[in-house]
């Protein structure tokens, strides 16, 4: 009998996870507490004005999710212009930032001061790099820091820059492996690493005609229709364990009516918290306040429908101003026209990064939009008698908190679902990781793939070296197995290494012991046969000329058996130090060199932290 | 093990083999043309004893002179003694490198 699998939420790895298990020929209930699917990743249609929460832009340097999106939406996967840019002080700066706009828009002197913040940073550096200002302040000056990164930074995650750790920015900019580094030296960081293109961050990406839900309602319709089952409406109440195995799931509809799910295998991406607190019977205490300790931002997007054709050409704008709450303008005609119903208007959606508890949140729509329309005033983005309608959504829990303790309670509630065995988390809120929508899908795959007897781990994902391990898994060749191929009886040849073997290769340091012995044995020999083949043809004078050697090498003589045998040793010894050296050199030296790439590489990912922001 | 500090620490982990067959042609170029040059040289600067020291190799290379025929046999010898070097300089330190390793 075919394995049974329920899967909570239907976001982008919920569905995923469902797609995928279809494809491996397993059924699945996938269970969506709210009315439309999608999750973050959804698109909100207001009056045909449709709106993403958040902003999804469709990029991946993992090819297997790239085909994924593909195969779902097919035609209706646009290649959309990037572009966004910082408000601030009533000027535009591109962004990432470069230095003769900066410098145009700030002016003479506030740039003179920030180049001065700079030098100083890098003359003096903050010795204790411990928040988040800090670790800014020392890369980019103190003054810069303060314009551009400190007021959009607290805006997003609602606590002072003094108070986020420095290791959260570091985790932003990753540590860049030696593979990655020098790819990005070598090819730019648009080059997947099968040497592929990838679209890059800097100059477009795709995104579905109308909204990410677009691809997230074709896939729910995919899943129905070959025989599984999306359900709409039902929150997972209870999940019902015994001897470390789910049973099933009870899930309330809206109309209060409990229905239970049972199944073989459980793939859950509804927030881990509410995971937790949801098992009966219940977890230990320990577990449940380690899970009660995992907090969330709250985010709200005031929708407002402007009489105007073009607002501005950028997906979004990151509102440094301090005077105004929001946080980004989203211009929606800029990702997609099609999400405008009236070419002659546009909309724009401005972000509230918010905890549930702030008043702002549980104001009215009304007030909301009227205080959308005072800051847009304010900033003199729109004026108020352009703004024909709007609207607010809000979405709880968008944004899983790194907070100084999130990582100790995360590992409380992973040792406990570990005793769980036919249970699997995915997706953002289901792994508490401010993952992209591509990880969350590829969470969903490995889940998925588990089930049938692979094994994944399914936490590795965006944890860096794991993650490049698939996308090692995932070429091209790999996402052609999704296309019917004519057969092709390949040539026996030798594998073609990838430019990632080739790097490891081309980097791969030399070991100074083997040289050494080469060159030793060699040098040793090379001179006893030498000396041997003078003794042997028995000259006048034989090895006159060779014996000089006897200058550097103690006893060495060429007119007889025991100086070859010392010129053995002799030579052999100072031919392995030779070698050894040379080796050793030349690590070094090559360790001097990748280190300058992989800074470069890292100045490079550091200008762009404000998006991992 | 390398930590953060040892400047070593960038260098990839992976332990660099030799191709023996390309240092072969490697060495055997340098020394089989080097031989070469290194007598057409002398014999284009001429003077009154020409090549007296290059001239020790006939002990090991059979019929080397400093010539322009030498010349010739010479770049055969230093190729073929530069090939047998480079060969085995790879081949000793592979084997050396994959015991270590394994």
């Amino acid at each position: 009998m075919s394995k049974q699998v329920v899967i909570i939420g239907a976001g982008p790895a919920g569905l995923t996870g469902a797609y995928e298990l279809n494809k491996l020929g397993l059924r699945s209930t996938v269970l969506e507490a709210d009315d439309v699917v999608g999750g973050i990743s959804r698109t909100v249609n207001y009056r045909g004005y449709r709106f993403d929460i958040g902003g999804h832009r469709f990029f991946s340097k993992v090819p297997l999710i790239n085909e994924l999106w593909r195969e779902i939406l097919g035609e209706d996967f646009l290649d959309r212009p990037r572009m966004s840019r910082i408000f601030y002080n009533g000027k535009f700066f591109d962004y990432p930032l470069k230095a003769a706009n900066a410098l145009k828009n700030l002016g003479p002197i506030e740039s003179m001061l920030v180049g001065l913040s700079y030098a100083r940073a890098k003359v003096f550096p903050s010795r204790d790099e411990e928040n988040f200002e800090q670790w800014v302040s020392n890369r980019f000056g103190h003054r810069l820091y303060s314009i551009f990164f400190k007021t959009y930074t607290e805006k997003v995650w609602g606590i002072p820059c003094t108070e986020i750790s420095a290791d959260w920015a570091a985790q932003r900019i990753k540590n860049l492996s030696l593979t990655e580094a020098v790819r990005n030296a070598l090819f730019g960081s648009g080059k997947s690493r099968d040497g592929q293109v990838i679209t890059t961050l800097i100059d477009s990406f795709h995104y579905p005609r109308f909204g990410p839900g677009q691809m997230w309602e074709r896939c729910e319709k995919l899943v129905n229709e070959s025989g599984n089952q999306c359900v709409r409406g039902v929150q997972a109440d209870r999940i019902r364990h015994r001897n470390g195995r789910v049973e099933y799931v009870v899930g309330r509809s809206t109309n209060g009516e409990q229905i239970e799910f049972a199944g073989d295998h459980f793939i859950s991406s509804m927030p881990i918290r509410e995971l937790i607190h949801a098992f009966d019977p219940p977890p230990p205490d320990e577990v449940l306040r380690a899970a009660d300790g995992l907090r969330y931002r709250d985010y709200l997007t005031v929708v407002l429908i402007v009489n105007r054709e073009q607002m501005f050409p950028d997906n979004w704008i990151y509102i440094h101003s301090p005077e105004v709450m929001m946080g980004r303008i989203q211009n929606y005609k800029s990702w997609s026209p099609d999400m405008v119903p009236d070419p002659r208007k546009s909309s724009l959606g401005l972000e509230y990064f918010l905890w549930d508890k702030d008043d702002q949140w549980t104001w009215s729509d009304d007030r909301l939009i009227e205080l959308g329309i005072q800051e847009c005033e304010r900033i003199k983005i729109i004026g108020r008698s352009e703004v024909e309608d709007g609207t607010v959504v809000r979405m709880r829990k968008a944004y899983p908190i790194y907070d100084q303790h999130y990582q100790e309670n995360l590992a409380v509630v992973r040792r406990w679902l570990d005793t769980i065995v036919n249970i699997q988390c995915v997706g953002r809120n289901g792994q508490h990781r401010y993952n992209n929508q591509d990880h969350s899908m590829l969470t969903a795959v490995f889940a998925a793939r588990n089930i049938v007897g692979e094994r994944h781990d399914v936490w590795s994902v965006n944890v860096e070296k794991e993650y490049h391990e698939e996308a090692k898994v995932a070429t091209p060749a790999a996402g052609e197995r999704l296309v019917p191929a004519r057969i092709i009886r390949p040539e026996p040849a030798a594998p073609v290494p990838s430019p990632d073997e080739l790097i490891e290769a081309a980097f791969a340091r030399l070991d100074p012991i083997a040289l050494g012995t080469a060159v030793g044995t060699l040098t040793g020999l090379g001179l006893f046969m030498a000396t041997a083949i003078l003794l042997l043809q028995h000259g006048p004078r034989v090895g006159e000329n060779l014996s000089l050697l006897s200058h550097y090498l103690l006893g060495y003589k060429a007119s007889s058996w025991s100086g070859a045998f010392i010129g053995l040793v002799e030579a052999g010894i100072g031919g392995f130090i030779l070698g050894y050296v040379i080796a050793w050199l030349h690590n070094i030296g090559l360790g001097r060199y990748v280190s300058m790439i992989r800074r470069r590489a890292v100045r490079e990912e550091e200008k762009e932290i404000l998006e991992k922001v | 093990m390398t930590s953060r500090t040892d400047p070593l620490y960038e260098v990839s982990h992976a332990v660099a083999r030799m191709k023996a067959g390309v240092l072969a042609i490697i060495f055997a170029v340098i020394c089989g043309g080097g031989l070469f040059l290194a007598t057409v040289w002398l014999l284009i600067k001429g003077g009154p004893r020409v090549g007296e020291h290059l001239n020790l190799l006939s002990h090991f290379f059979i019929g080397y002179s400093v010539s322009w025929g030498g010349s010739v046999v010479g770049l055969f010898w230093g190729a073929l003694a530069g090939a047998v070097i480079g060969w085995t300089l790879g081949l000793i330190y592979n084997s050396v490198a994959g015991l270590r390793t394994r």
